[in-house]
């Protein structure tokens, strides 16, 4: 027996099992108000947290325990645009595939690999500032990616041929403001 | 002259405890506001100290401290330090005086064990001791407890919540929800304030700190960030300052830090850093090497110097949980001090200066912990909706990958109670087995991270390397504590394996303890099992009825029938004495509501819902109106 840590699967992770804005009883837009989404999720909360069950049977506790995380598991899901998007394609019957999908936009690739690189350059000079000004301009571009998005999204049936680069752009951007992030909290926890 | 009635058939009261590393707290509710009660010591504040003595017995509190300098190694203090923490730890090495056991086993190396002389204890069972001690004060005082709320520091991992929650096992509480101090600190101000808008909950422990940024709005109580040190506290100021005051009684070398030297070095510390408080300079006497008493002189700004690394550590967690909120200090609407250490007042005008604002201090930092927990306690236990607490998880959860990596499966923040799922598949060809490695923790690496559980999956069938899927699920509860639930799918045949991280103490040792802490030990077990079904049967009885009150027409008739048989049923095995025949037909009531508990569920949620609806429309109704007035004015202002 070949017993062995395991890899994660090819096709990233499964889409959640139920349909998140099924799940807070919201309408399926990519174009969210923030407070909207923040307000239906505390009033589910004040439905089903468990604490609301804490007298009751077992079962009940059970059953309302598994309803509030797929209402937190809904919660996250919709207020992040990647995953937001991702949940829309789902029900559009498209495929959320992260690897081998959509191909990268080869000047946008050299984008971000010049900028991987300047992080990295700051990372090692212990730049904070610099670090800061690389999310900033990331950010931005962010910005720009989403309401291309909205727009593409608006439209019916949506412009699926233009929001799928759109997403694997805003996927590059996530996952840089993230490791930019931790950059931050490593040179915070070790200063120069 | 008042006589004290006592009525047998009052409800047991709830309790709020704070297990504190320094200092434990019990507090109950008396007329909505909290109340700490008196401990065994005459004051609210029961150090955490135990003593293991050699004619047998425990001592807890001031009690135990008196005999630290005596007998240190049966007097164990600042236990918390060593919850759910095993015998390698760094933090386990730390200046201290305490005979550690070596580990036989790997088992035994995830949990520490204490050589008492007379006796070996884990930290559960000393966490126990301490509880045992509130518990029977609580008796004392209010004849009848409830259910309880322990708190833990935001920042414990699964492994130390586990153990926390066993210890009020152990001690025979009843453990409703272990809640974090930070959210605890907030709700005792959110309360009584009745404020909204956002806030920092800057809690500096004796062997903790946390930082915590939430929200609070309409009654939620929302946590934006956390963050801390699981290592940092008040105690470490004590260390530090303990450290200059051996070089200066001339015990340089191991060989002469026996325990009893370092215990006076500890409590000299702990005694100058309090009057350092209110005065710039304090003097300390000990014993200096050959034996006479030696007077040490020890200014606030030496202690202010010593600090100052550890003031940082606790900014550092400070500005990640403000990033980690998206925030910006300014922004903040108040900032709360918690633990008795945030009264140095470097440590106060180092809060000042990072948050751009002077910290709140109406509520005594000791005792402001145990409160909120004991409103929690209460509310829990009413089944009051007026105020919810959303919680996350403080620290990221995940499975390691191939090449020691991390695989981040839930990450900090996430509110709780929370679930995620992730696929994984085989590396190898006729891979027939799948390794699993559950860590939490930021670093990169999965051996920098916590260990929390390892376990395996086999009989995979064997396939090309990449085909086999093996779908992992977490769950965290409302407590942060963690279930993960594997199951291969590759086949239809799905194999599924449930496991709960071990922290070095499973549920059958926590219940042959809980059986040995008992003086007739099998049968006094027996009786409390009888007891608790009791409880259990009576508070789901009660929330039976209410539910029936207000959602009968969600059952079908032939349902209605089921429930109310089944009512019949508990309540005739409650007029016997076998926990087993309660238990089976409290079972059985609860498998008739299942289904009608959903629909009650349903019906929550709509009203949530259409609730807020309501409002909106209202609002709109007012707004309209507000313009027709204007409109009216408007018209009356052209006709004159």
């Amino acid at each position: 027996m070949a017993a062995g840590t395991p890899l994660p699967s090819a096709d990233g992770s499964p889409p959640p099992l139920s349909d998140p804005f099924e799940t807070l009883g919201l309408a399926p837009v990519f174009e969210l108000d923030p407070a909207t989404l923040e307000r239906r999720h505390r009033e589910l909360s004040r439905a089903l947290h468990p604490d609301r069950y804490a007298g009751r049977p077992s079962s009940e506790r059970q059953q309302a325990l598994g309803r509030a995380i797929e209402v937190n598991e809904a919660f996250r899901t919709l207020r992040d645009p990647v995953r937001r998007a991702e949940a829309l394609l789902v029900r559009h019957g498209r495929a959320v595939a992260e690897t081998g999908g959509v191909p990268a936009d080869p000047s946008l690739l050299m984008q971000v690999m010049e900028r991987r690189e300047a992080l990295g350059d700051a990372r090692r000079a212990k730049d904070v500032a610099a670090v800061r000004g690389l999310s900033r301009a990331v950010r931005e571009r962010e910005q720009r990616v989403l309401a291309e998005m909205a727009k593409a999204f608006v439209q019916l049936p949506p412009d699926f041929t233009r929001i799928e680069p759109l997403l694997g752009e805003l996927r590059y951007h996530h996952r840089f403001l993230e490791e930019a992030l931790a950059i931050e909290d490593e040179l915070d926890a070790k200063p120069a | 002259m008042l006589l004290d009635i006592f009525d047998p058939k009052a409800p047991p009261t709830p309790l709020g405890i704070d297990l504190g590393t320094t200092n434990s707290i019990v507090a109950y509710v008396s007329d909505g506001r909290p109340v700490a009660l008196i401990t065994c010591d005459g004051t609210p504040l029961l150090p955490s100290v135990v003593h293991f003595a050699a004619e047998g017995g425990v001592v807890v509190g001031a009690a135990a401290v008196g005999r630290a300098t005596r007998e240190p190694e049966r007097t164990l203090a600042s236990v918390k330090r060593f919850m759910g923490r095993g015998a390698d730890d760094p933090q386990t090495q730390e200046l201290g005086s305490y005979r550690f056991l070596p580990a036989k086993n790997e088992e035994e190396r995830r949990i520490v064990r204490f050589d008492t002389g007379s006796r070996v204890v884990t930290p559960v069972e000393v966490a126990a001791e301490i509880l045992k001690s509130l518990r029977q004060s609580a008796l004392d005082q209010l004849r009848k407890v409830g259910g309880v709320v322990i708190t833990v520091p935001a920042y414990f991992d699964d492994a130390q919540r586990q153990a926390t929650r066993d210890a009020g096992r152990l001690a025979g509480l009843e453990v409703l929800r272990l809640l974090n101090e930070p959210t605890a600190a907030a709700l005792a101000y959110g309360l009584e304030k009745k404020q909204n808008g956002t806030f920092a909950v800057f809690d500096l422990g004796g062997g903790t700190f946390d930082v915590t940024v939430l929200a609070l709005e309409d009654g939620i109580f929302q946590v934006r960030s956390t963050g801390g040190d699981s290592a940092l506290g008040g105690d470490d100021m004590d260390r530090a300052l303990a450290e200059t005051l051996l070089e200066k009684m001339g015990a340089t070398d191991a060989a002469s830090r026996t325990p009893e030297v370092v215990s006076l070095a500890l409590a000299a510390a702990r005694s100058a850093k309090h009057a350092l408080t209110d005065a710039e300079s304090t003097e300390v006497e000990l014993p200096a090497r050959g034996g006479a008493d030696i007077r040490i002189r020890v200014e606030r700004s030496e202690l202010e110097r010593l600090i100052a690394p550890l003031l940082e550590r606790a900014g550092r967690a400070c500005r990640r949980a403000l990033r980690d909120a998206k925030l910006r200090a300014g922004e903040l609407d108040g900032v709360i001090l918690v633990g008795g250490a945030t009264r140095v007042p470097r440590v106060r005008a180092y809060v000042a200066e990072l948050f751009e604002r002077a910290p709140l201090t109406d509520i005594d930092p000791d005792l402001v912990v145990a409160y909120g927990a004991a409103l929690q306690a209460d509310m829990l236990s009413r089944s009051s909706d007026e105020v919810l607490l959303l919680d996350v998880l403080p620290l990221s959860l995940g499975v390691e990958t191939m090449g020691g990596g991390v695989d981040k499966i839930l990450p900090r923040n996430t509110t709780i109670p929370a679930g995620a799922k992730a696929t994984f598949t085989t590396y190898a060809d006729n891979q027939t087995g799948f390794e699993l490695h559950v860590v939490q923790g930021e670093r990169e690496l999965a051996a920098d991270c916590r260990s929390l559980a390892r376990f395996s999956l086999k009989r995979v069938p064997p396939l090309p390397a990449g085909m086999a899927r093996l779908e992992v699920e977490f769950h965290v509860d409302e407590n942060g504590l963690l279930a993960v639930t594997a199951h291969e799918l590759t086949t239809g045949a799905t194999q599924r394996v449930e496991v709960k991280p071990s922290y070095g103490l499973d549920d059958a040792e926590v219940e042959r303890m809980l059986i040995e802490a008992l003086d007739q030990g099998e049968e006094d077990f027996e009786k409390r099992r009888l007891v608790d079904a009791r409880v259990e049967s009576e508070r789901v009885l009660l929330a039976t009825e209410k539910g029936l009150r207000a959602d009968a027409d969600l059952l079908e008739p032939a349902e209605r029938v089921e429930v109310d048989s089944a009512i019949e049923r508990l309540r005739g095995a409650l007029t016997g004495v076998s926990p087993a025949a309660i238990q089976a037909a409290l079972d059985a009531l609860d498998a008739v509501t299942h289904a009608w508990a959903g629909r009650r569920m349903n019906r929550a949620v709509q009203s949530a819902i259409e609730g807020r609806a309501v409002t909106d429309i209202e609002r709109r109704v007012e707004r309209a109106q507000g313009v027709e007035a204007h409109l009216a004015q408007h018209a009356a202002g052209k006709v004159s």
